[in-house]
């Protein structure tokens, strides 16, 4: 049985190292390609031919990969005829075309290939355990990757997706306080805009500031940062501001707190918009042309690794606390923790992880407004973590999704006027969707107060069992 | 002197004005709050709908029907919130009650927008009361000297039906002791709609009010005088409405002496910045009665 999941394992690397090593090498070698597939010279006969080989070859050098693929398929298409393709030319073309999504595939094939190596190597329960959830993540990762190169990153499933993965991660960061610490904070928006502000002051490359903080004469940070460490700074920049907060707000009972920290976060949008400050936060403009990311990847990673972080913390001692003074502050305290010390733990981390994940926002945006985060998007994540379930962190992430694409996609539809024949559908105008998308969260916390997973988490082994009484139930009927 | 009364007046008129119509608001956030220990988030979207109902109202039908008509529409949809979202909740933990009260308000945000289309609609001028009058050296509104004057009345005839009617008693017997009370053969539920009725109609005269002199109305012009007035009524200590008034009375003429100062960016932040400086010093505002946690 061991040596089976050997050469399993084996002729699963074995296939990820042939992809990973053709679909790189197929990255550079196109100009090499394109003469192999003219070995006549027949473009130098042919004017129009060789513009469009000159076009392929332009777009390559300047390494915009969409419009290569274009042009190449023009090129491969228009001139069939005149072009020699041989079994090899084809298969490297095909590693050129398909190049990310097979060196996903590769870079999955050698994670599922380690799993299982390390399944048949390690004797502890915990790694056993942990080798299904690690190639289903890798599996989901590269299944990103792949759709963003088939789809094309501008189509709305992507941007369901990058929003999806951002909303996920403050929705969690909001879950950790609201959901497993019991505190009702409504601060979350507020956090968020001071993470998309720091990392937005910090990352705008410094020959853009004269434009952006035109009407401050270039504005008074001259410096620039990478994105990773502006991120951290931004998340570091929240967490302090919460702590600050924290102090005083933290030993409030709990819907004065929900009030109070409503009220910071509007504090904290008037004060980034005030003339005042105009020279570092450019008042009530925009903030504008600092990096933003290419591949949803980006998101995924940062918000995964988050996500991954709070889970951690809640899986340990301090999350058991935590969940303790959910539970019964009194007797908590009773059983020695240090409720003051712990709420403000959490109340700091969860405010960190809501700074980067405003930073992703403002990635996801292009630009960053002050005015644009108000208390209504702090309800809009509240309510994913309600639909989600409070005390749920898969839920939470589910639930952003599912929120995310149904107020940005699927719902669409009822905001446009709709002719069945003749007949004019009624109710359907602009503002529509957004009246049945409330409807629907009304009924939700009216008659399904536990959302989408109560406090429970996702599992394979629930949802094997899950399937499985789902099966025995259909038999018997 | 006469220079400082005379460039410092409008301001003080101002804010007297508006501290009456949040006082009509805040009214509202604290008796139900003094009951269900629920901060009705919803109360300052039902204060716009109050506004926009008017709003068309008035272009079609007479003062004398369509004031009645928005004052009878507010009133009715306070009582429906209550029983479609809040009373299904009445075993539920707060927060779950709390949640509902934000989805009540997200929903009737988003129906307002479906509704008007999402501009800024002007308020209709209602006679009399928009009309302009001078003050020593101030122009000012009518709305403004009728705010505080009617603000009192309306007080003054509440506290009395609290203090001096059946229904009054009730309602101070459910915001003392919810269980005993319902045991004691209170109809709970008629004495919780009793307080969302008076709630709406308050909301209603001081949308009328508030419009009056701020006459620009979209869905969601109502969400910031919502707050502060929950604020007042925190302030002043939540559950008592003497000190509903006062607090609101207080956050609108600071509030105002703030946009004098020339610091108009900060006024809003200001009235937060005061709801936590109180509830450190404070917890239970200028008139609340301590509570004691009992396990």
């Amino acid at each position: 049985m061991k040596a089976f999941k050997l050469s399993i394992a084996f002729l699963l690397a074995l296939a990820a190292a042939t992809l990973l090593f053709f679909s790189f090498q197929a990255k550079d070698s196109l100009p090499q390609l394109l003469e192999r597939m003219d070995p006549h010279q027949a473009a130098l006969q042919d004017a129009q031919m060789q513009k469009a080989r000159d076009r392929v070859l332009d777009s390559f050098a300047e390494g915009n990969r969409e419009r290569t693929l274009r042009n190449l398929d023009r090129y491969t298409g228009g001139f069939s005829d005149s072009l020699v393709m041989d079994s090899r030319t084809g298969f490297e073309l095909f590693f050129y075309e398909n190049g990310p999504s097979l060196s996903a595939l590769g870079m999955f094939l050698l994670v599922a290939a380690t799993a299982l190596t390390g399944l048949v190597f390690s004797r502890q329960g915990k790694w056993r355990r942990a080798a299904l959830p690690v190639v289903l993540i890798a599996a989901l990762y590269a299944g990103v990757y792949i759709l963003e190169n088939m789809v094309g990153g501008s189509s709305m499933l992507m941007t369901v997706l990058k929003k999806g993965a951002i909303y996920a991660l403050v929705a969690v960061s909001m879950n950790l306080l609201n959901g497993f610490t019991g505190l009702f904070s409504l601060g979350q928006a507020g956090f968020m805009l001071i993470g998309a502000y720091i990392f937005a002051i910090f990352t705008i490359p410094v020959e853009s500031r004269p434009q952006v903080y035109q009407y401050y004469a270039g504005g008074l940070i001259q410096f620039e940062m990478p994105t990773l460490v502006a991120m951290v700074l931004a998340g570091l920049g929240a967490a302090f501001f919460a702590w600050l907060i924290g102090l005083p707000v933290l030993r409030l009972k709990s819907d004065y707190l929900a009030i109070a920290t409503l009220g910071f976060a509007e504090i904290i949008r008037a004060v980034f918009q005030y003339d005042g400050l105009g020279p570092i936060t450019n008042g009530s403009n925009l903030l504008r042309r600092f990096p933003t990311f290419q591949t949803a990847l980006f998101p995924f990673a940062v918000a995964g690794v988050s996500i991954a972080l709070i889970a951690l913390l809640i899986h340990s001692t301090y999350g058991r606390s935590f969940k303790a003074i959910r539970d019964d502050e009194v007797a908590a305290e009773a059983m020695g923790i240090n409720l003051y010390r712990h709420k403000q733990m959490a109340f700091v981390i969860s405010s960190f992880f809501a700074g980067i994940g405003g930073a992703l926002l403002a990635m996801y945006q292009t630009t960053v407004q002050a005015a644009a985060f108000t208390s209504a998007m702090t309800y809009e994540i509240l309510l994913i973590v309600v639909i989600g379930g409070m005390g749920s962190l898969s839920g939470s992430v589910m639930a952003s999704f599912l929120f995310v694409a149904a107020s940005e996609w699927w719902l669409r539809f009822l905001d446009n006027e709709t002719m069945m024949g003749s007949f004019r559908v009624p109710l359907l105008r602009s503002g529509f969707r957004m009246v049945a998308f409330s409807v629907v969260i009304m009924v939700v916390v009216l008659f399904y107060r536990q959302g989408i997973m109560g406090d429970r988490e996702l599992s394979i082994a629930r949802l094997t069992r899950w399937l499985g009484r789902r099966g025995k139930g259909g038999r018997d009927g | 002197m006469t220079d400082f009364i005379s460039a410092n007046l409008p301001y003080l008129l101002a804010g007297i004005s508006v501290g009456g119509q949040y006082a009509l608001i805040a009214i509202g956030y604290t008796m139900v709050y003094g009951i269900l220990r629920l901060i009705n988030f919803a109360h300052g979207d039902i204060f716009t709908v109050a506004a926009y109902v008017m709003l068309y109202a008035s272009a079609s039908l007479p003062l004398y029907l369509s004031l009645p008509m928005t004052i009878a529409f507010t009133v009715f949809l306070g009582f429906a919130v209550e029983r479609a979202a809040y009373k299904p909740l009445r075993n539920a933990p707060r927060m779950s009650i709390m949640i509902s009260a934000i989805g009540v308000s997200y929903l009737l945000q988003n129906l307002m927008w479906y509704v008007t289309g999402g501009l800024a609609r002007q308020y209709p001028t209602l006679p009399w009361i928009s009309s302009t009058v001078s003050i020593y050296t101030a122009t000012t509104k009518m709305v403004t000297l009728v705010t505080p004057v009617l603000t009192l009345v309306l007080v003054v005839a509440l506290v009395q039906l609290i203090n001096h009617t059946k229904v009054g008693m009730a309602m101070r017997a459910v915001s003392k002791d919810f269980e005993t009370s319902k045991l004691m053969g209170i109809k709970i539920n008629a004495v919780i709609s009793v307080t969302f009725i008076i709630g709406s109609f308050l909301a209603a005269v001081g949308s009328m009010l508030y419009f009056s002199n701020y006459t620009a109305v979209t869905p969601t012009s109502g969400a910031m005088p919502g707050l502060k007035a929950f604020v007042a009524a925190v302030f002043g200590g939540i559950g008592s409405i003497p000190g509903a008034v006062i607090g609101a009375f207080i956050i609108g003429i600071a509030e105002n002496i703030i946009k004098a100062l020339g610091l108009t960016t900060f006024s809003d932040a200001f009235t937060f910045a005061l709801l936590i400086i109180i509830l450190i010093f404070k917890p239970t505002g200028l008139f609340g009665e301590p509570v004691h946690e009992k396990v």
